[in-house]
């Protein structure tokens, strides 16, 4: 079989599997239902493991196919900016390369995983249909953005996945928080669709199409002929508008406000769509782009900005969260700004990298709060948990494994990804020493509420109502096994970027993740080689390693051994405690300078719709009462009357339906009479 | 160019004023004495009996349509069979063609009952 | 490239297999007495998709015609063609499951609706005056039978009656207006009229025998599209034959007529000159139709509002829908043309399906009062939102398919200035939207006291529901092929 010429087939499984729950899953079974979402979507993975196999066995330089379906939008001609007509014309199509192939097999392999999971974690939940339909609607979204080979469908999966999203944080719609955080998510996501739309639309004056090789192959050429010099005004602004969006859909500062209130959906949804696939969306999207980011080296910088401050603003707002999914959640936000960061110093390998290594140690992590929760029948304050160690060892060890990957302990995943991210931004041209310093405190950061979570869920006493405490049961099988096959994806994933530092004391194993990934990505000209020592390279590895025991000793000293001392501290350092408690105010600050006054501002129109619209409206309408009347009057008075005095006028007042006589010899006079009017009138002029 | 129209249009005239002023002359130059067999419609000589606003059996238009199909059929046969020789098994082949359409006509009204002066009942659906 | 007889029959095989089909299906209903009612559909069916088959796969390279002239074979013919045999197998599948016809043996039926798709699919390539004449008499006499077909039923009777009355009127003054052009040019082949009258040689050339042949030759191409003022038979014929009937009228001889309506004139009364057609000096046959379209779809829509019988409200709109798709055909452009082509298509679906919910009520409620449709909401949402959409289709308002319609009727005329025509049309878009909303108002909105007792529809029924949907649903998006198709099917033999 050859999988490269079935790519279509990947997205087109779980969208059948959306559309068979959805018409007909109402009447199923429940496991017909969990039978027909798995398997379209372990069809998918089967798949996409098998286009990965023959694009690896192809030769490097070929390693790109792409099909197109069918044409979506043939819309005409459209003027470019230097004045040119070009046709704007989108196909159908899907393309294969190294990323989109990394991708895919992220997406269907954990989306997989997490299928399985959610069959135990839905058991017992309402909306099984449902909520079924929307995951599978979910994997098809998703893989038509990785998989697309314009932005325009990349932009169809973009939404695709926002709808989804938004269905999903508002899966339990009857709690009005739930629906709140979908509604917030939407809107917040809106803004940066806003960014990427327009991105897309300079792209098209810009290039004069939309076709990921047209794009990147017309920048190509035109920068080494010397037309596109770096640091282009139109590229930067692309770019620009292009990371907006990013930021929107990836949860970066400042739109990253929807993130931790997503948490409202149900937990296999925060893992799958909440932390591994769709926040990634914008990181992807960044590396795909990568052709046009390196020539603008302001957008790169805002990038890497924007992706440092991140990691350390969540961070350091995760430090004092009590509720188990929202310490992931602002976890996932600062992991999400190390991405960024890589891409913004020209490491997009890196980026995608941690992007992978992150979805499997999230997911593992999301999937054992849930089975935390599920066991705990629905508890997610971590101040009443404690102690769970022995009563579901599956979990804790899974997220033991989860925990200390994300610390970025060797030689599990995190480090390796986390540790190349560090790297690039402290050697590369773009990077700065300053990058590398919050990097390096966000980890530290990382690796103390990581550990935090787990003392405080895991270890020490519990600190569970005794009611609670008499349900508590290890999940199912069902949930079990997916934990611990992303456990070992958490341990191993690692090892296929293992850097050439250590790489050379190991029989010289190669880089061999970002060697695959080079063709499908851009480099920026001076990050090759970096300027620094390999003595260096070896002692920041240590030095974040370090730095990340020194957050696990911390968090053992706060929580384990001194359960006083965090008291403590919060008396000592009330205001900043309450700050990051209470998230820096940040969505207060939003709901003061934003949403309320664009109510405001609604108000208003809504005021001058009543008064002044619907004035017009209703003054035309008493209007045309009144001329009704009139005609009315007229009607009874004057037409009713000859109605009744004569038969000729009864013809002609209410010609169209007292014509329809029923007679035919009416008819055919009539019909002789209006060509002779025609014919006469034609005469006559 | 148009004269050749006037031609039919002054035709038109002369035919219509024919008839009304024939009528006109007898009726002024006629002496008008009525009897009451004058006043009879004339029908070869036999004086009518009853209405002649009579139902006529449908059945007559039907064999009337039947003998018009198979009238038409040696219509259209004639100039075939003049030019049957020179045009070979081609115009035997497309004549047979054609007979055998409307045999399956006929075979369709023999079926249906429509050759029998009474149509058995049962045959009506 | 003109074709004799015999070589032309390679490019005759969709009509031959109808006629195959038709002899086919008498058979076996005078010879299978008990298997008839299941072979017959079966047979029907099977030439209306083979038929189907082979005029897509027709490829006749370029415009020519066929058997000495009489048809010609075009990109236009073949779009006719196929959509007759869409709207021939639509109808038969609507049919199966009609209660009206259940009552009545349907050989006959089957074995006419072949006939009339034949007729039909002639009348779409006709060339010559006389083929012209004789494939609309074919239309014309089986759908008279067809409109009849309810033998015990006074109004079915009293339909046909009238249809034959009036058609014979029509047909009368066409073959009086042919004969004068006949007179005029001594010929009936079309484009040798044009070529005869565009030398100037005719007998009698002169404005006002021109203006009447235009004047005449449109009676009876408007009783064939219920053009206004040629339209009398349609509410009173519509309201009286079986439901499945009437929608194939509204339907496929409509679009019939606008075939030959856009050969005759377009073929005969024009000349191509180059993106466009110039009329024929001195016969400004499009002022003609700009004021029966303008007249037809005033009057459709007007009368329409005060209908309370759902079937006579339908002809009325159908009679309006002629309206819109003649404004198309009288702009003399290709962009014209091809908007009534996709004006066409889209109104297959949308007419087809409105009726088709008017059949599958009629099923099971024995009425086409509009009253009666209280509450069908509640006793069948599927229904009621299927109806809605073929209602909201109808209207133009997007997403559904009979947006694009409007869309690119109004576009056409628009872009050959005609600002006044485009405005009449939208207006009278929103005059109709008043009484197509005013069903939904019935269905929806309004309940009886009755408890909802479901609405029973047969699985075939809800099926072709579906199917008829679809289109009108999905056509939006997928319009390009649409686009494509009628872009193509603009080429006329002789034209451009």
């Amino acid at each position: 079989m050859n999988f490269l010429e079935m790519l279509a087939l990947i997205p087109l499984f779980p969208a059948a599997g959306a559309l068979i729950n959805g018409l007909l899953g109402r009447r199923c079974s429940r496991a017909c239902i969990s039978t027909v979402a798995c398997g379209t979507v372990g069809v998918s993975f089967l798949l996409s493991l098998g286009a990965f196999y023959q694009l690896l066995g192809r030769p490097e330089g070929q390693r790109l196919v792409e099909q197109e379906l069918f044409t979506w939008i043939p819309a005409g001609a459209g003027e470019l900016s230097s004045g040119a007509i070009s046709q704007f014309l989108v196909q159908w199509g899907y393309q294969l390369d190294p990323l989109s192939a990394v991708m895919i097999l992220v997406v269907t392999g954990v989306g997989f995983l997490i299928h399985i999971y959610s069959i135990g974690y839905m058991a017992h939940e309402g909306g099984y249909a449902r909520f079924f339909t929307y995951m599978n609607l979910f994997m098809f979204s998703m893989l038509t953005l990785v998989l697309a080979n314009n932005f325009v469908v990349m932009f169809v999966g973009w939404e695709g996945v926002g709808l989804c999203s938004y269905l999903l944080i508002g899966f339990y719609y009857e709690r009005k928080s739930a629906a709140d955080a979908g509604k917030k998510a939407f809107i917040v996501n809106r803004i940066g669709d806003f960014g990427f739309m327009l991105g897309m639309f300079l792209i098209f004056t810009a290039f004069g199409t939309l076709d990921f090789t047209g794009v990147f192959g017309l920048v190509e050429t035109q920068a080494q002929a010397g037309v596109l010099a770096s640091g282009d005004a139109t590229i930067t602004a692309i770019c620009i508008l292009l990371f907006v969006g990013a930021m929107g859909k990836s949860a970066q500062v400042p739109l990253y406000v929807w993130l931790p209130d997503a948490m409202e959906g149900p937990t296999p949804v925060s893992a799958l769509i909440h932390a591994a696939t769709m926040v990634t969306a914008g990181v992807y999207m960044v590396a795909r782009c990568s052709a046009l980011f390196v020539l603008s080296p302001d957008a790169m910088l805002l990038v890497a900005v924007v992706g440092a401050f991140t990691a350390i603003f969540a961070a350091s707002i995760g430090l004092v969260q009590n509720d188990i999914k929202r310490v992931l959640a602002y976890s996932t936000v600062s992991q999400l700004g190390y991405m960024f960061l890589a891409c913004g110093v020209g490491a997009f390998g890196a980026g995608v990298f941690h992007l992978m290594t992150h979805a499997f140690f999230k997911a593992l992590l999301f999937l054992g709060a849930g089975s935390v929760i599920h066991a705990l029948s629905g508890e997610q304050d971590m101040r009443r948990m404690g102690g769970l160690r022995t009563r579901i060892p599956a979990t804790f060890w899974t997220m033991m494994v989860g925990t200390v990957a994300i610390a970025g302990f060797p030689p599990l995943a995190g480090f390796f990804s986390k540790d190349e991210i560090l790297w690039r931004a402290f050697s590369s041209s773009q990077g700065h020493v300053l990058l590398w310093a919050v990097g390096v405190l966000a980890a530290g950061m990382t690796s103390f509420y990581m550990f935090r979570m787990i003392f405080l869920t895991f270890l020490g006493k519990s600190r569970m109502s005794r009611e609670v405490d008499s349900h508590v049961h290890e999940s199912p099988k069902v949930m079990t096994v997916p934990l611990g096959l992303l456990a070992v994806g958490a341990v191993v994933s690692g090892w296929v970027g293992i850097p050439h530092l250590i790489g050379q004391y190991l029989h010289h194993l190669p880089q061999y993740f970002e060697h695959f990934l080079s063709p499908a990505l851009a480099h920026p000209a001076a990050v090759e080689g970096g300027h620094a020592s390999e003595g260096l390279e070896w002692g920041l590895m240590a030095l974040s390693v370090a730095i990340a025991l020194l957050g696990l000793w911390l968090a053992r000293r706060f929580y384990l051994t001194h359960p006083a001392l965090p008291e403590h501290l919060v008396s000592r350092f009330k205001h900043t405690y309450t700050t990051l408690l209470n998230k820096y105010w940040v969505d207060e600050v939003y709901d003061l300078l934003i949403v309320n006054r664009t109510k405001d501002l609604a108000n208003r129109l809504a005021g001058f719709d009543n008064r002044v619209v619907d004035g017009a409206v209703n003054g035309s309408a008493w209007l045309t009462r009144l001329t009704a009347s009139v005609s009315g009057f007229f009607d009874y008075w004057i037409v009713d009357l000859a109605v009744r005095r004569s038969d000729l006028i009864y013809y002609l007042s209410f010609p169209l339906r007292r014509i329809q006589t029923g007679v035919i010899q009416t008819y055919a006079a009539l019909t002789i009479g209006g060509i002779l009017v025609i014919v006469g009138y034609f005469i006559l002029t | 160019m148009t004269l050749q129209f006037a031609n039919v249009l002054v035709f038109l005239g002369v035919g219509a004023l024919f008839i009304f002023v024939n009528l006109l002359i007898a009726s002024l130059i006629r002496p008008s004495k009525y009897s009451e067999e004058k006043l009879i419609p004339y029908e070869c000589g036999e004086n009518p009996v009853g209405s002649p606003w009579i139902k006529f059996n449908i059945r007559f238009y039907v064999f009337a349509l039947i003998f018009i199909i198979f009238d038409v059929e040696v219509a259209f046969l004639l100039p075939w069979a003049v030019v049957f020789k020179e045009l070979g098994w081609i115009a035997f082949i497309e004549g047979l063609i054609f007979i055998a359409i409307l045999v399956v006509g006929l075979a369709y009204v023999w079926a249906k009952g429509d050759l029998q002066w009474v149509r058995p009942e049962e045959r009506y659906e | 490239m003109n074709l004799g007889n015999l070589d032309s029959l390679t490019f005759f095989y969709p009509e031959l297999i109808l006629l195959g089909g038709i002899l086919l299906v008498v058979i076996s209903d005078i010879s299978l007495k008990g298997l008839r009612d299941r072979v017959n559909p079966l047979l029907t069916l099977a030439a209306l998709l083979l038929a189907l088959f082979y005029t897509l796969q027709t490829d006749h390279g370029s415009a020519m015609t066929l058997f000495e002239g009489m048809l010609a074979l075009d990109n236009f013919a073949l779009f006719f063609k196929a959509f007759m045999l869409v709207a021939g197998v639509l109808v038969l599948l609507g049919s199966l499951h009609s209660e009206e016809l259940a009552a009545v043996h349907q050989g006959e039926f089957h074995a006419l609706l072949l006939a009339v798709t034949l007729g039909m699919l002639l009348m779409a390539n006709s060339a010559h005056l006389v083929m012209l004449y004789l494939s609309l008499e074919l239309v014309s006499l089986t759908s008279y039978i067809m409109v009849g077909y309810l033998r015990s039923d006074r109004l079915s009777n009293e339909a046909s009656m009238k249809y034959i009355l009036f058609g014979a009127v029509s047909t009368g003054a066409m073959l009086y207006g042919f004969s004068l052009l006949y007179g005029m040019t001594g010929s009936l082949d079309l484009f040798a009229i044009r070529d005869a009258l565009l030398a100037q040689e005719v007998v009698g050339f002169n404005q006002v025998t021109l203006m009447l042949v235009v004047v005449l030759t449109t009676a009876g191409f408007g009783f064939k599209t219920a053009a206004v003022p040629f339209h009398f038979w349609c509410p009173d014929v519509y309201t009286g034959a079986p439901t499945p009937v009437t929608a194939f009228l509204s339907v496929a001889p409509k679009a019939a007529g606008f075939a030959i309506l856009v050969r005759f004139f377009l073929g005969g009364l024009s000349q191509p000159a180059g993106e466009q057609w110039g009329f024929i000096s001195g016969i400004d046959w499009p002022l003609v139709l700009i004021v029966v379209s303008v007249l037809t779809m005033s009057l459709g829509n007007i009368a329409a509002l005060t209908q309370n019988n759902l079937k006579r409200m339908l002809a009325y709109s159908s009679i309006a829908h002629a309206g819109y798709i003649l404004m198309g055909a009288v702009l003399l452009t290709g962009t014209g043309l091809k908007a009534m082509l996709v004006y066409l298509f889209v109104y297959l679906f949308m007419n087809l399906g409105a009726f088709f919910v008017v059949t599958v009520i009629f099923n099971s409620e024995k009425t086409f009062e509009l009253q009666d449709y209280n509450g069908m909401f509640r006793r069948s949402p599927f229904l009621a939102v299927a109806m809605s959409i073929f209602l909201l289709s109808l209207i133009g308002i997007p997403p559904f398919a009979g947006f694009l319609g409007k869309l690119y009727i109004f576009g056409a005329v628009i872009d050959q200035g005609l600002y006044w025509f485009a405005v009449v049309g939208a207006l009278n878009a929103a005059v109709a939207a008043f009484y197509y909303m005013r069903i939904m108002k019935h269905m929806i909105l309004e309940n009886d006291d009755r408890p909802p007792t479901p609405l029973q529809i047969s699985p075939l029924n809800r099926a072709l529901l579906v199917l008829l949907l679809v289109p009108n649903i999905l056509l939006i998006v997928f319009w390009s092929p649409i686009d494509r198709w009628t872009a193509n099917s603009i080429t006329l033999f002789g034209g451009l």
